[in-house]
């Protein structure tokens, strides 16, 4: 068909240009990003340290407390630890 | 050699976490992702087509339990890039740049005069804009097949239709065009 000919030939040379390519360093990128991410010793060592301080923080101030309440308290804190842990993974992996 | 094992086989390792079967589909996958993120945002937009490749790999990574190999590995990837896309272009509403007449004063003469050039650069700009208002597949599947110089049986693989259906996408999205040029007062020759 002569217009379809005419409108391959004018998108041809209207969408000529250069075809981009991805940088060098794409694949190590994406790979860095997918790599799990672990602490480092001296960084574990910090996060078992700041665990211990609040649990023994924690404990002598709710020494007074009743029983169900710190269990309560417990229970609460730790399902929202465990959620902001899952979350902040997400975001490192969706960046 | 993981080169030569196919991507059943390496989708299998990458759920037990080996990094190496995921490089592999990595490096089996970049640039096709590449170009249809591009064929998608359009042409001015390659850093940012490298952006949602490189995402759309990423969440291929942390789906990659959820495949169930119902369909081929390829054409999972490309839909899981084709949103990407598509949602990415939604919220930044993409377009393409001014280009303004001082620009085109500055492009290089070429044996023909400057009238026709301005006129070439007029319809050029026409088609660009006429392509913009296209189905986001028709838009895709002209600047894959007319730019990027991919195949139909490429396109179709990363359309996910049949090669027919590409062929359909291609004259449907010749013949829009025509009729949206003529009504800016413009003919395909």
């Amino acid at each position: 068909m002569p217009d379809d000919d005419a409108m391959d030939r004018l998108l041809r040379m209207a969408l000529a240009a250069e075809i981009p390519e991805l940088s060098p360093g794409f694949d190590a990128r994406v790979l860095r990003r997918v790599r799990p991410r672990r602490l480092t010793p001296r960084g574990q060592a910090v996060l078992a340290l700041y665990a211990l301080v609040a649990a023994a923080a924690s404990v002598w101030l709710m020494r007074d407390l009743p029983v169900a309440f710190i269990a309560a308290a417990v229970t609460a804190c730790a399902g929202v630890a465990a959620a902001t842990s899952a979350y902040g993974r997400r975001l490192v992996i969706d960046g | 050699m993981l080169a030569d094992r196919p991507d059943a086989w390496l989708v299998e390792r990458c759920r037990d976490g080996d990094e190496d079967a995921f490089a592999e589909l990595v490096r089996r996958y970049r640039t096709p992702v590449f170009r249809l993120a591009v064929s998608i945002l359009g042409q001015e937009f390659a850093p940012e087509a490298e952006d949602v490749a490189q995402d759309a790999l990423l969440r291929v990574h942390q789906a990659i339990r959820s495949f169930r190999g119902e369909a081929a590995f390829g054409s999972w990837v490309y839909r899981i890039a084709f949103n990407h896309a598509v949602n990415v272009k939604a919220r930044s509403r993409y377009r393409a740049p001014h280009v303004g007449d001082e620009v085109l004063a500055s492009t290089p003469a070429s044996a023909r005069g400057p009238h026709d050039r301005f006129e070439d650069e007029r319809r050029r700009r026409a088609v660009h804009a006429c392509i913009g208002e296209l189905p986001e597949v028709y838009q895709a599947a002209l600047r894959l097949h007319y730019w990027l110089d991919t195949s139909v049986s490429e396109i179709a693989l990363m359309l996910d239709a049949p090669e027919n259906t590409v062929k359909s996408y291609l004259h449907r999205a010749r013949r829009l065009l025509h009729v949206m040029l003529k009504e800016r007062g413009f003919d395909a020759r």
